[in-house]
């Protein structure tokens, strides 16, 4: 059949039609309820303790209205802001990012708003200095504000502690440990004693330890120019197989990680010590809760740290370019970043502030409920004196990948004893061939 | 052309206003269907394509045009093809089983029971329930320390299986949830395609003396068998696209699809590439050969269907021809054997012709 030309109008109009109410359909913007009111998008993960204080921030500035998510885990957060930053779209006005990934927005810094349109400079003060350099890209911009940073403590139970004769008490386990000069050698020492009194593994798996070994090296998986240094790295290597003689001792729960059997490892005596950076006290808590334990499970948190300091995340506050309230939104992060806020933060997730003036703040080093959890540790002393001496390590676009990817497969293998040191560690190298990165 | 012009001059605006609609309004009432799939559908499949011609990140967008190498990287890549052995493995473990359950369990509800609508809504509960909520169930089941599989297992006596990191164990557990999800829903159509098979068939069947077997193999299956090739084709194209319970069966693992990928099926494998990998170009890559392999397995199915369906014409004819034969050396030997012959004769070529 032919058309006319005025049928060809008439259709293309009903097409048009279609498509503009399919395309109306689709965007309904949350944006300005229209009283004036502006709706502001922040979207954070883990335990960042944030939760709280935004019906406060609401309190104070009427006309704002925050509407907040909470991802899982920071690698789910990765996966969600990697995909709104691909599409462009759906990104919110506060994001946050972990240092974990912050290479993969360096990759982008464009996307990001440069905080000093916004008054950074003005501020920048607050933070320690490397939380404040990390985040600032080649050109001088400021694309973050520092949340938390991740000094690294031990948690151990003392009841199973106890149980297997070794001391229960925080200064003498530290001291076990070997104090100022702990040392790897050392915990994997104090691990066989415990296994050899209990027959029981003593950590939960070793992928958590293998981060803490490689994040306390003046360089991880990246030399500080940038190239990638894995195959033919002996210190690297030298931490690995000290890993692989632990788990073929038995040392190894092999536990999924972040799943923890709902968290009934945490209770059924399962392991007896477990690496801590500040927020993952709240992780311990949690899920010692949802197995059905409380405070009287034994969980302690001690002044010590093999292998000297070490920093394990920590995470920053970003406004993305497609925000259409650039300046409420760096405001906010502003706010949620301020010395009361990073306090408060702490005491409801254990998240150490990166704020010099919050570190000694009496409600970081005073008791919470976080301190009661854990035996009345002095948790923010604690980490007040495991933040001392840690450098933020260079952090490649593919960190996140070779931490999971690369070594993860490996690290299940070594904590089930399918295969040894050797094996693994090659089955590494070759995994790190196959998923082509540093080509 | 012109006949057409001095006609349409003939007639008034308002008859051919009313021709316009009666010949154009259907085309008008397709489109939405066409516009909709060329936004959604066809122009990302072309996209896709293009994408995968370069050498494109994720979150910093295209690089290089680099023609097919990423299709020649992948086709070289031991993990693009272990995710679509696992594909292939997890979809035989789910869709053989499943379709011979949902066999029985159609022939069971086809039969005379008390309360039917309460039997066949069951059957169709699992469906309901959202593919997440039934991989978090199961994932917790399947769970290697704590899971309620090993739990039974060790309680009698024997060894746990690692159902989350081994490769056997952690494809029949994901088996088990596509089963759960869509034996029932299969089973309701196959029992849909048993209801119409005319009863008086049977009927006859049995007064011939065929038993309940005999008539099941013999009249219900072959009655069926244009379902059940639908119901094949559904199945092969969803158990290709298994994605849901394999990304949030181990939802903690590193690496989507198990630590070693043991059951990192191909749409996964794509979604590894591009969302953690972030290499953009590789997954569009995966994602059309994968498309590719769906489209050849479902030429494959087509043609399959149209041989049995030919299959079936062939035998009826053969049918027809012998009923023929056979009359017309009665009616050579018989004496008076014209009138009584004639009806049987043409019901045969009626049915074949059904």
């Amino acid at each position: 059949m032919k058309l006319s030309r005025r049928t060809t109008t008439a259709a293309a109009i009903g097409g048009v039609a279609a498509l503009a109410l399919l395309v109306t359909g689709c965007t309904s913007a949350p944006d300005d309820s229209g009283d004036g009111q502006i709706t502001l998008t922040v979207t954070t993960f883990g335990t960042m303790g944030l939760d709280d204080l935004y019906a406060q921030y609401e309190a104070d500035h009427p006309g704002i209205k925050i509407d907040a998510t909470n991802i899982d885990t920071g690698g789910n957060a990765l996966t969600d802001w990697k995909t709104k930053q691909a599409a462009g779209a759906g990104l919110p006005d506060v994001q946050a990012v972990e240092e974990g990934w912050l290479a993969n927005v360096m990759q982008v810094p464009q996307s990001f708003v440069d905080l000093r349109d916004y008054g950074a400079d003005d501020i920048t003060d607050r933070w320690l200095d490397w939380k404040v350099d990390a985040v600032t890209d080649p050109d001088g911009r400021i694309l973050g504000y520092g949340t938390d940073i991740g000094p690294e403590g031990l948690c151990y139970n003392g009841k199973l502690f106890e149980a297997a004769g070794l001391p229960s008490d925080r200064d003498a386990v530290a001291e076990l440990f070997g104090g100022e000069n702990a040392t790897w050698e050392q915990f994997f020492e104090v691990g066989k004693q415990y296994h050899a009194a209990t027959g029981k593994p003593f950590y939960d798996q070793s992928g958590f330890i293998w981060n803490a070994m490689v994040n306390q090296q003046p360089e991880g998986y990246y030399t500080k120019d940038g190239s990638l240094n894995v195959e033919g790295n002996d210190t690297l290597k030298g931490l690995w197989m000290q890993l692989a003689d632990g788990a073929a001792a038995g040392l190894s729960s092999n536990q999924t990680q972040w799943d923890w059997g709902q968290g009934q490892a945490f209770v059924d005596g399962s392991f007896a010590v477990f690496v801590c950076p500040g927020w993952m006290l709240a992780t311990v808590k949690g899920q010692t809760e949802q197995g059905g334990g409380d405070a009287s499970t034994g969980w302690d948190f001690a002044d010590v740290f093999p292998g000297g300091a070490a920093n394990w995340g920590g995470s920053w506050l970003t406004v993305p370019a497609t925000s259409q309230h650039p300046k409420e939104a760096a405001e906010l992060a502003a706010w949620l970043t301020d010395t009361k806020q990073e306090v408060a933060a702490f005491q409801a997730s254990g998240a150490f502030p990166s704020v010099i003036a919050a570190q000694s703040d009496p409600g970081v080093t005073g008791e919470s409920d976080l301190t009661k959890f854990f035996n009345d540790a002095p948790i923010g002393q604690i980490l007040a004196k495991r933040a001392e001496g840690v450098v933020a390590q260079y952090k490649g676009k593919d960190d996140a990948v070779i931490q999971e990817q690369v070594f993860g497969a490996a690290r299940v293998d070594l904590d089930s004893g399918a295969k040894n040191g050797e094996e693994t560690w090659q089955e590494a190298i070759d995994a790190l061939h196959a998923s082509g990165i540093g080509e | 052309m012109t006949t057409t012009v001095r006609e349409h001059s003939a007639l008034t605006l308002r008859q051919r206003l009313s021709r316009l609609d009666v010949r154009l309004s259907p085309y008008l009432y397709v489109s939405p269907f066409f516009l909709l799939f060329g936004l959604v559908g066809l122009f990302p499949l072309a996209y896709t394509f293009v994408v995968s011609l370069n050498d494109w990140d994720l979150i910093v967008g295209p690089g290089e045009w680099i023609g097919f190498d990423n299709y020649v990287a992948e086709l070289t890549d031991p993990l693009f093809w272990n995710s679509l052995f696992n594909t292939f493995s997890i979809f035989l473990l789910s869709t053989v089983p499943q379709l011979a359950a949902a066999l029985f369990i159609a022939a069971m509800l086809d039969q005379n029971l008390r309360a039917k609508t309460f039997w066949r809504l069951s059957v169709i509960l699992p469906y309901v329930v959202t593919p997440v909520a039934v991989t978090l169930i199961f994932s917790s089941i399947f769970s290697e320390k704590y899971g309620f599989a090993n739990n039974i297992l060790q309680a009698l006596g024997l060894d746990p299986v690692m159902w989350k990191t081994e490769t056997l164990p952690s494809h029949l557990a994901i088996a088990t949830m596509v089963n759960w999800r869509w034996t029932g829903y299969n089973a309701l159509i196959l029992l849909a395609a048993m209801q119409a098979v005319p009863k008086d068939i049977h009927e006859s069947a049995a007064i011939d003396g065929a038993g309940a077997w005999r008539r099941f193999f013999s009249i219900t299956i072959p009655s069926i068998r244009p379902t059940f090739v639908f119901v094949i084709v559904t199945a092969t194209i969803g158990g290709l696209q298994i994605f849901t319970e394999p990304k949030l069966f181990n939802a903690q693992s590193a690496i989507p699809g198990g630590p070693h990928r043991e059951y990192q099926t191909a749409v996964l494998f794509v979604w590894d590439l591009a969302f953690n990998r972030q290499d953009f170009g590789k997954a569009s890559a995966v994602a059309w050969l994968l498309f590719l392999i769906i489209g050849a397995i479902g030429f494959l199915n087509f043609w399959l269907s149209g041989r049995i369906a030919s299959g079936e014409a062939r035998r009826a004819t053969r049918r027809t021809a012998r009923v023929l034969a056979e009359l017309r050396a009665r009616s050579a030997s018989g004496p008076d054997p014209a009138p009584a012959s004639e009806p049987p004769a043409s019901e045969s070529t009626e049915e074949a012709r059904r």
